[in-house]
C-alpha cells in the first residue's frame, strides 16, 4: 500500500515536471492564432497566381 | 514511558492541529494583501498549494525523517514510519504519551506545512510556480525534517545539548527566515519597484490574515504543551501578551518615525511578537513575554528599515520578521526561561544558568548556517531543472495571468 501511495505521488511529481510552462502556452496560443488566421484567409481563384 | 490516552489532551491537540492548519490560509491572506493586485492569486496559491503538497509528503516520508527512530548521530530519522506504517491511534512511548500517535503526527504536520509557505513571501511576484513546487518538496525534506529531528526528537543532537525551543523559534521561523533571505538574494530584485503600485494592494486583507494567524497561533504554541494543562495555559497567555505588546510597540515606533500610527504596522508587529514568543511560550512568565514582545518589535522594525536601505528585495520582509524574530526569541528563551514555569524545561540566564544562553546561540548559529547552505544548494539545482524566475514580460503582466491564467479582480 505504501509503495502504491509513493508511486501515485511520484506520478504527480512527473506530471508537474512535464506540465506546460507559461512560455509553452504562449507559443501554443500564438501558433493557434496563426493557424486560424491562415484558415480564414481568402483562397486565390483558379488560374490566379498564388504569389508574386 | 507509560502511555494512556487522555480525552482532554487528545481533544486539545486535535483542536490545536485545526487551529494551526488555519494559519496557512491566514498567511496566504496576510501575504496576498501585501503584494500588487496583479500577483495576489499567485501569492495566495503558494501557501494554499503547499497545504496540499506538504500534507502528502509529510505522511509519505516527512514525519518519519523528522520524528522516526534515529538513523545515527541525532541527525535524521529513519524511514521506519514511511507512509505512517506503525503510526497508529495508540500513544507513542516516545512522544506525547497521553494522546494518539496519529494526533501528534497531525499536529506536527501543520508546522511542516506552514514553514515552507513562510519562505514564499521573500521571492514573491517573480517566481515560477513549477519551480516553487519543486523547491518546496526539496526544502521540506532536506531542511525542515532534519532540523525538526535535531531539536524535537529525543535522539536529536541539539535536543541532547539542551536547547529550548517550545514551538519552533529555530525549527520554523529561523530556518524559514534564513531560507527566505537566500531565495531573495538568489532570484534578484523585482522589476518595477519604483511604481507607486508597489505599495500593498489590500491592507484589510493583510489585517484579516494577521488576525487569523494570531488566532491560529494559540494552537501553535499552547498546543505545543501536548496536553491540556498548566503549561498550555501559560503558553496561551504569553503568546497573546507578546503579540499584543509587539503590535502596540511597532505602531508606536512607526508613529514616532514616520508620523502616523500605521495599521499595517500593527498587523506586522503582532506577527513579529508571535514569532518571538514561539520558542519561549511554555518556558517563560507572562511578564517576560511583555519584554520579549517589546524587544522583538524594536529589533524587527530596525531590521525591516535596514532591508529597505539595502539592495536585497525580500519582498514581504520574511527575514526581518521570521529570521530576526526567530533568532531573537530563541535567545530570549535562554535569558528568561525558568523551571518555575515549566518543570520539564530548564533555567535561563536570569534564573542563574548563563550556559543556556550559549546553548541557544549554538542552536541559532547552526540552524541558520545549515538552512542557508542547503537552501542555496536547492535553489541552484531547481534553477537548473526549471528556471525559478519568470521572464520579464510575465513579471510585467503579473503572475496571476501569466502563471495561472486567472485574475483576482474584474476591471
Amino acid at each position: 500500500m505504501v509503495i502504491a501511495a509513493l508511486a501515485t505521488f511520484a506520478t504527480l511529481l512527473a506530471a508537474w515536471l512535464v506540465a506546460p510552462s507559461s512560455e509553452q502556452r504562449d507559443r501554443d496560443r500564438a501558433r493557434a492564432a496563426l493557424a486560424s488566421e491562415l484558415a480564414v484567409a481568402p483562397r486565390p481563384a483558379v488560374g490566379e497566381r498564388s504569389s508574386v | 514511558m507509560p502511555t494512556a490516552i487522555n480525552a482532554g489532551d487528545t481533544a486539545w491537540i486535535l483542536m490545536s492541529s485545526a487551529l494551526v492548519m488555519l494559519m496557512t490560509p491566514g498567511l496566504a491572506l496576510f501575504y496576498g494583501g501585501l503584494v500588487r493586485r496583479k500577483n495576489v492569486l499567485s501569492t495566495i496559491m503558494h501557501s494554499f498549494f503547499i497545504l496540499g503538497l506538504v500534507s502528502v509528503t509529510w505522511v509519505l516520508w516527512g514525519y518519519s525523517l523528522a520524528f522516526g527512530p534515529d538513523a545515527g548521530g541525532g541527525l535524521i530519522g529513519r524511514l521506519d514510519w514511511l507512509g505512517l506504517e506503525g503510526v497508529t491511534g495508540e500513544p507513542s512511548p516516545t512522544y506525547a504519551p497521553t494522546i494518539p500517535h496519529l494526533a501528534f503526527m497531525a499536529f506536527q504536520m501543520m508546522f511542516a506545512i506552514i514553514t515552507p509557505a513562510l519562505i514564499s513571501g521573500s521571492f514573491a511576484e517573480r517566481k515560477r510556480f513549477k519551480a516553487f513546487v519543486l523547491f518546496a518538496v526539496a526544502w521540506s525534506t532536506l531542511v525542515y525534517a532534519p532540523i525538526a529531528h535535531w531539536v524535537w526528537s529525543p535522539d536529536g543532537w541539539l535536543y541532547g545539548l539542551g536547547v529550548l525551543d517550545f514551538a519552533g523559534g529555530t525549527v520554523v521561523h529561523l530556518s524559514s527566515g534564513v531560507a527566505a533571505l537566500m531565495a531573495a538574494l538568489f532570484i534578484g530584485r523585482r522589476t518595477g519597484l519604483i511604481e507607486p503600485a508597489t505599495e500593498p494592494h489590500d491592507v484589510p486583507m493583510t489585517v484579516l490574515g494577521a488576525g487569523l494567524l494570531w488566532f491560529g497561533w494559540f494552537g501553535f504554541n499552547a498546543g505545543s504543551a501536548l496536553a491540556a494543562n498548566g503549561v498550555a495555559a501559560t503558553a496561551f497567555v504569553t503568546t497573546n501578551t507578546a503579540a499584543a505588546m509587539a503590535a502596540i510597540t511597532w505602531v508606536t515606533i512607526s508613529w514616532l518615525h514616520r508620523g502616523t500610527p500605521s495599521v499595517l504596522g500593527a498587523a506586522i508587529g503582532a506577527v513579529a511578537g508571535l514569532v518571538a514568543i514561539t520558542p519561549a511560550a511554555g518556558f517563560v512568565t507572562p511578564a517576560a513575554s511583555i519584554l520579549i514582545g517589546a524587544g522583538v518589535a524594536i529589533g524587527c522594525y530596525g531590521a525591516s528599515q535596514l532591508r529597505l536601505r539595502s539592495r536585497i528585495d525580500d519582498a514581504l520582509d520574511v527575514f526581518a520578521v521570521h529570521g530576526v524574530g526567530g533568532a531573537f526569541g530563541a535567545l530570549a528563551t535562554g535569558i528568561f526561561a525558568t523551571v518555575a514555569v515549566n518543570a520539564a524545561g530548564r533555567d535561563g540566564l536570569l534564573a542563574g544558568a548563563p550556559s543556556q544562553v550559549v546553548i541557544q546561540l549554538v542552536a541559532i548559529g547552526v540552524v541558520a548556517l545549515y538552512s542557508a547552505t542547503v537552501t542555496a544548494g536547492i535553489l541552484f539545482v531547481v534553477n537548473l531543472i526549471v528556471p525559478i524566475r519568470v521572464p520579464h514580460a510575465e513579471e510585467e503582466a503579473g503572475l496571476d495571468l501569466a502563471q495561472h491564467g486567472e485574475v483576482a479582480y474584474q476591471p
